[in-house]
């Protein structure tokens, strides 16, 4: 159409960039259209002063695109994508994150801002940073790094980078006078954030400074840094974490009496506290991380693989020391009627778990380093291709390293979040990231689409309502179960489920299988609506909650329910016994197979794969996850109704499978666990009614930019970019592998 | 007979729309070979925009003449059909096509226009309302019945539906079997790389085909919201209806949708109520969508490309 | 380089520039509290809590109560009559048992919250009434009508509306009074439609009265073909179980099937959203609600025009009992705050001693924080020249 009236490209994209700005405009602020006057909506959208600084964005989008050359080259100097990675970093903790919770609907930086302006007595240092600083700080450093790239000055360079320091920890300290004066239990992020945007300002500044070529490497850089010694950054992190935890980390939290570990020791000498929790409070503790420490970095520097083992375990032994601590003072201040203290495991602070991590990290560091005492055979005498192998070897660091730091994250980060963090954890995040990677079976490896998902879920919920006896149909008493035994039952009803299913439907393709899934998802859910024969309850749900599980050995009971976090760490042990089940799945001979049907059914079928007997062990298996998703579900929450089970769901499950990347374990994971998390951090943002719209436009902009996903699988990647990724030493004949058909 | 007819003439106008919907997704898929899932927000958008015109034009709609009655009609029909054109228009810029430029893998343009989906829903939600009741002007007097046959009560609305639905099924057709875009719609549809060799512009035709699409949906957007209510969120179910309609006439093909459309909305009023057993239903209508998804997946078990297969360019 | 659409540079710029600005007007619309940093539940401000759905299927009901919520505490907080401030936290939980636990958590967090008023929906409030009751905190739901409420033994439970055992009984006690010999029940297969049609009809088929079942999910548009059948179906009655925008549609469509018979809806049906929607259709219709007159009374009409100004809607179904909900929550903290700073137990105490006349109901919780019986009667509604009036106590009107 543009040819044809002659248009200029430029007015296309200038009217691009206004529609889009006015769309903006529509989609952000409280205002709400009405019935009774259908432009109200509009006009407080657009029709509004505020609309100009909608028409600026644009203009300047406009602008960016019409110079990109010009852009791109100044984008792609040294330092330029830390300067903007810092900048969103910290726009992010000013305007989105929450700096100070005790304020609840004020808690952002402004909120506190306003508090602290109207408080007396405070230090001269915090007014100014909440006051002006932190804004005229933030414009100085972004203009004076930028000119240091741009122009090449080495000396303001360090001086920024100097200046970024400074202000990161004045944030620091200002939050902490501004927290210390309002009291109260703070979970909030804003302030530590802050501070790494701030490093990473000053780490661009340093970039400005040192670097002497002309674009930028970020990858080698990174993978320069994670080959130099395997390990190091890691423990350099549990240094930092390590330090906090045992300097200025709450360890003992009732009744807001934040006390520090010092504070904790002398609050518990000679009290009924066992002998070594004294001892680790008032010295071990010190003792024991610096001997960790040093056990770490010596096997960081030799590269020794016995070291290395024996600082994780000294990591491991000095974590139960720590854990074993937590517990006594805890138990200890309920006995002795300490005000405010709630049982075992409560009012504890952050510095326990903090220090957990930190050991955590090191012994990770030193378990990296074992891991890799041998260095490739031969990459000392082929020069030629040394940085293939190192970029092989740096990657693969890479993700070692941060798979065992998102462990260690995993295991001790959750104590120390709110309960509301902790519940959205584990019924929003935990159940779907579980649902994720079932389907990622059935789409992501298989390529079957499946848009009825939800109905095994549903299928395992139910069966488990019905086990435990929570629907109107009683079991026979024989078969009245706890939930954890409900769970091979629910697996084995889907498993049937889903053979039933798939058997007569798995021979069509793709968008045929998609109406018959999205179908049968629809008719279970309709089933468990309409009741027949009373087995459901109908809309109103489970008659009486699906009962908490029980381990009970004799001589160990453990009885869920008393708090999301044990159901924490269920999920925990569930999702490792189904990753390293799945992982093992890949790369075997059905694994294979999948990846055979999805790339070509024909070809797979000639060369004598069964493709029926394939396929239908995908279907299976994802419907055996989500049964188990669905037990651990039911038994959660104790109550759910059919409501839960809407195609919507469905969808969404879909949407985060691709959204993480299709066919990659983690990055189902990923894409669930972002997906699922987006929406509640939402709810500090805009309007709750708002939510679903920006999910909806942060779906289309992700797969715009990044349509392979979050963490694509190797597989998959190679489709969209060629067999050798980035990797330069591939030659580029290699690379041109046509674009799949697969799904 | 007479509860027959009526349940007929109920199946057939609800078919009708369910047709014009589904012709968008199966004209998608015909050059695309993808489901356009935010084509159900192209109908809602149809129904918004053709209330805003109508609305504007007869206010309350009291007391039009005939001939006014139907340009009314008219306008309503083209109003829906430019809105659902444009914001087919836009979706396939901005989901669409810069997907297909990067290659993406077909899941990704799923996933694309699920997220259109949601966030169009919800930005009409924002702008006009979320109440599921908005109505048009009552111009057409929508209640009253025109004749009488057999018993049977035959409304003027119902007419009007069916009229123009074919009206424009029609149109399309011709379209697509008669002009030079539709041959390109075609050619792109039966191989797009061939029929870029032979001149034919695949983005452009791409880009026809979703304004076409759209265009239908919007004017389907008109009647339904005419007929019921419209509402941001009215999209959905429809959307799901019709694309199980394409599905069941063959997807890609025009003549199939068409049927399917049809067969569904006729289905759909006949299954729970079954006016042949007489008196009582056989079946509570809380079943009808199971029973419609069953029938549903035994065709497809049976005739694993719906009923009148694939292919866009061999039916049309 | 593969080469980009340059449109879409523009979207990620545009989403983070959005997120950053919506953050600035949305602190910027805030009201700020008392002056230092006195968030730890100190202060003079305290919230009250909604907890429904605001996105999802059901939000249009959630929208419609926490909007009657909002209005009742603009109300207060004009008023002047306070010593304190009060602010509204919303929680989303979409309806569903499922979103629940972590609405309520969030909730729960905010040390400053005294009283909820929710959840909407009777399975959500069964996913978090222990929580709640855990915590001591004290929640009125203006919508959640499933019997079995009362009995799970919540201890801060409390409720407005009477459960659909009340509802159901005695409009089956009216239609067999009335001498109806079929009766067409119809539900919209929703936790409240559900509820009521069952009750119903077993009240019915005890006292002899036929009756049919039709169940029409609640997201349906087109009421033609359920109209059609049930004029065929010669029954002497209609009920249907579920919420106004759909009765009203219905009605439409029953008018235009020719349906005769007498048609009747809940409490979830009357509202002006179903006047408006049925237009002339709807004369005829009778309401059964467990509410006095909230046409009539000058407070509830204030409270109609007031919620028109505010919102640009006319109240819907449960906007009135959110609204005498969350003012028996503000009488309830007032009375707690007599007593010097009021905290989750002592507004738990009040709300159970409550003695506060509502525009739809007089608030007085038993045991079980049902409405008291004394207070609580069914009365029958009629909707006559597209006016809802009183017809009476439903007992009385055989």
């Amino acid at each position: 159409m543009n040819q044809r009236l002659n248009l200029p490209d430029w007015a296309g994209r200038a009217v691009a960039c206004l529609f889009g700005s006015v769309v903006l405009a529509m989609m952000v602020g409280p205002q709400q259209g009405s019935q009774n006057d259908y432009g109200v909506g509009f006009r407080q959208a657009v029709l509004n002063p505020r609309i100009f600084y909608f028409l600026l964005i644009g203009v300047l989008v406009f602008f960016a695109i019409t110079y990109q050359d010009v852009v791109r080259r100044y984008a792609s100097r040294p330092g330029v994508r830390p300067l903007v990675a810092g900048l969103l970093v910290l726009l992010a903790s000013y305007f989105l994150m929450r700096w100070y919770d005790p304020l609840g609907n004020n808690a952002k930086f402004a909120g506190l801002a306003d508090a602290v302006a109207s408080t007396s007595g405070l230090a001269p240092l915090a007014k100014a940073f909440f006051g002006w600083l932190w804004w005229v700080s933030l414009v100085v450093l972004v203009v004076g790094i930028f000119v240091a790239i741009a122009r090449r000055l080495r000396a303001l360079g360090w001086a920024m980078a100097g200046l970024a320091v400074v202000v990161g920890v004045v944030a620091l300290v200002a939050h902490a006078a501004a927290a210390d004066a309002g009291g109260g239990i703070d979970h909030s992020y804003g302030a530590p954030t802050a501070l790494v945007g701030y490093l990473v300002l000053a780490g661009a500044g340093v970039l400005a400074a040192r670097s002497r070529s002309e674009t930028a490497a970020t990858r080698e850089f990174v993978e320069r840094v994670m080959a130099f010694r395997p390990g190091l950054p890691l423990v350099l992190m549990g240094l930092l974490l390590g330090v906090l935890a045992l300097v200025s980390a709450t360890w003992f939290a009732p009744q807001q009496a934040n006390a520090t570990l010092v504070d904790t020791s002398s609050l518990f000498s000679g009290s009924d506290a066992s002998g070594l929790s004294e001892a680790f409070l008032g010295w071990l503790g010190y003792v024991l991380f610096v001997v960790v420490l040093l056990a770490g970095a010596a096997a960081v520097w030799t590269r020794n693989r016995v070291v290395g083992y024996v600082a994780a375990g000294l990591a491991a032994v000095t974590i139960l020391i720590v854990l074993v601590t937590l517990h006594d003072i805890s138990a200890t201040a309920t006995e002795a009627g300490y005000p405010g203290a709630d049982g075992p495991w409560r009012d504890l602070g952050t510095g326990g778990w903090l220090l957990s991590i930190a050991v955590f990290s090191i012994g990770a560091g030193a378990f990296v380093a074992a891991r890799r005492a041998h260095r490739p055979a031969g990459a000392d005498e082929a020069r030629g291709t040394v940085t293939g192998r190192l970029h092989q070897a740096g990657a693969s660091t890479t993700v070692l390293s941060l798979a065992l730091f998102g462990i260690g994250l995993a295991l001790f980060y959750p104590p120390t979040a709110t309960t509301f963090w902790q519940q959205a954890l584990v019924t929003d995040i935990g159940v779907y990231v579980l649902l994720a990677i079932g389907l990622n079976v059935v789409i992501g490896w298989a390529g079957l689409l499946d848009l009825g998902y939800i109905a095994f879920y549903a299928l395992g919920s139910y069966t488990t309502a019905y086990l435990t006896g929570s629907l109107p149909v009683q079991p026979p008493s024989w078969l009245q179960l706890s939930p954890l035994w409900a769970i091979p039952v629910a697996i084995a009803v889907c498993l049937v489920a889903g053979v039933l299913l798939g058997a007569p439907t798995l021979r069509l393709r793709g968008d045929y299988l998609a109406i018959v899934t999205l179908g049968f998802g629809e008719i279970i859910r309709i089933v468990a609506v309409n009741n027949p024969g009373n087995i459901t309850n109908g809309p109103r749900g489970v008659e009486s909650a699906v009962p908490h599980p029980v381990i009970d050995l004799g001589f160990l009971r453990i009885q869920w329910g008393g708090n999301q976090l044990q159901y924490w760490y269920l999920l925990l042990v569930l999702l490792a016994i189904l990753i390293f089940f799945f992982y093992r799945l890949e790369g075997s001979r059905l694994g294979r197979a999948w990846a055979a049907v999805r790339e070509d059914e024909v070809a797979a079928q000639a060369t004598g794969v069964n493709t029926t007997r394939v396929k239908l062990l995908a279907f299976a298996i994802g419907a055996s996850t989500s049964g188990l998703a669905g037990v651990f579900f039911a038994s959660d929450i104790g109550y759910f109704n059919p409501q839960n089970f809407i195609l919507n769901n469905s969808i969404l499950i879909v949407a985060y499978v691709v959204f993480g990347g299709m066919g990659s374990l983690t990055g189902a994971i990923a894409g669930a666990a972002v997906l699922t998390w987006l929406p509640n951090f939402l709810r500090d943002q805009v309007p709750s009614e708002d939510r679903v719209m920006w999910i909806g436009a942060v779906l289309v902009i992700m797969m715009i930019f990044r349509p392979q996903g979050l963490i694509p699988a190797k597989r998959r990647e190679a489709e969209l970019t060629g067999l050798a990724g980035h990797d330069p030493s591939v030659r580029p004949a290699v690379q041109a592998v046509p674009a799949s058909e697969g799904v | 007979m007479s509860e027959f007819l009526n349940f007929l003439m109920l199946g057939l106008t609800r078919g009708s729309m369910y047709a014009l919907i589904a012709l968008g997704y199966t004209l998608v898929y015909g050059v695309l070979q993808l489901i356009n899932f935010a084509h159900s927000e192209v109908f809602m958008a149809g129904a918004f925009g053709s209330f805003l015109v109508v609305h504007l034009v007869v206010g309350e709609g009291e007391g039009l003449g005939g001939f006014e009655q139907l340009l009314v009609t008219l306008l309503g029909l083209v109003a829906g059909a430019i809105s659902g054109a444009v914001v087919a228009f836009v979706l396939e810029r901005v989901a669409y096509r810069p997907l297909r430029r990067r290659g993406a893998p077909k899941l990704a343009f799923l996933i694309s226009a699920i997220g259109a989906s949601f966030f169009l829903s919800q930005l009409f939600g924002k702008l006009f309302n979320r109440l599921g009741n908005n109505q048009f002007p009552d111009y057409l007097h929508k209640g009253e019945v025109l004749w009488t046959p057999f018993g049977a009560r035959i409304k003027l609305l119902q007419v009007v539906i069916i009229i123009s639905a074919v009206l424009l099924m029609i149109f399309l057709d011709r379209l697509v079997s008669g002009t030079k875009l539709g041959r390109g719609i075609r050619a792109t549809a039966e191989d797009a790389p061939t029929a870029a060799l032979m001149g034919v512009d695949i983005d452009r035709t791409i880009s026809r085909t979703f304004i076409i699409g759209g265009a239908l949906a919007g004017a389907a957007g008109f009647l339904f919201g005419y007929a019921f209510v419209f509402s941001n969120t009215m999209g959905f179910i429809p959307g799901i209806k019709a694309f199980a309609a394409a599905v069941l006439g063959g997807i890609g093909n025009i003549r199939g949708a068409m049927i399917g459309g049809l067969l569904l909305g006729v289905a759909e009023n006949l299954i729970p109520t079954a006016p042949w057993v007489g008196g009582d239903a056989w079946i509570g209508q809380e079943w009808t969508d199971v029973v419609a998804f069953v029938l549903l997946i035994l065709i497809l078990v049976f005739r694993p490309t719906g009923i009148l297969g694939e292919r866009l360019g061999r039916a049309a | 380089m593969r080469s980009t659409r340059p449109a879409t540079w523009l979207v990620p710029l545009a989403l983070v520039s959005a997120l950053t600005l919506s953050a600035c007007s949305n602190d910027s619309s805030d009201d700020k509290g008392g002056g230092g940093l006195g968030g730890s539940g100190g202060g003079e401000t305290y919230k009250i809590a909604f907890q429904g759905p605001l996105s999802g299927d059901n939000a249009q009901l959630g929208i419609n109560e926490v909007n009657g919520v909002q209005l009742a505490i603009d109300q207060a907080n004009e008023s002047g009559d306070l010593d304190f401030t009060l602010e509204l936290v919303k929680a989303d939980d979409q309806g569903s048992p499922e979103q629940a636990p972590t609405a309520a958590a969030q909730v729960l967090q905010d040390e400053a919250v005294l009283g909820v008023i929710g959840p909407s929906f009777s399975g959500a409030t069964k996913a978090i009434g222990a929580t709640y009751g855990d915590a001591g905190l004290s929640f009125i739901s203006p919508s959640a009508t499933n019997p079995t409420l009362s009995e799970q033994g919540f201890p801060t439970f409390h409720r407005i509306v009477p459960s659909d055992n009340v509802e159901g009984s005695q409009a089956a006690d009216l239609f067999a009074a009335k001498g109806y010999k079929k009766v067409v029940v119809i539900d919209d297969l929703s936790d409240y439609g559900k509820g009521v049609a069952d009750e119903l009809q077993k009240g019915l088929e005890a006292k002899g009265v036929a009756v049919q079942r039709i169940g029409v999910d609640a997201k349906t548009t087109d009421y033609g073909s359920t109209a059609t059948q049930v004029a065929s179906a010669g029954a002497d009655a209609l009920f249907y179980g579920g919420y106004d925008a759909q009765a009203g549609l219905l009605a439409q469509a029953l008018k235009a099937a020719n349906f005769t018979g007498d048609k009747y809806t809940g409490n979830g049906g009357k509202s002006s959203v179903f006047t408006d929607g049925a237009g002339d259709a709807g004369d005829g219709w009778f309401f059964t609600c467990g509410c006095s007159d909230a046409t009539v009374a000058p407070e509830a009409k204030e409270f109609s025009k007031a919620y028109q100004e505010a919102f640009n809607s006319p109240p819907s179904t449960y906007s009135p009992e959110a609204f005498d909900a969350a003012n028996a929550m503000i009488e309830a903290i007032k009375t707690a705050a007599e007593d010097g700073a009021p905290t989750r137990d002592s507004v738990e105490k009040a709300v159970d001693g409550l003695d506060y006349k509502g525009i739809t109901t007089s608030v007085k919780f038993d045991d079980n924080g049902e409405v008291d019986a004394s207070a609580q009667t069914v009365n029958l509604f009629v909707q006559e020249n597209g006016q809802i009036k009183l017809l009476g106590n439903i007992k009385d009107q055989a």
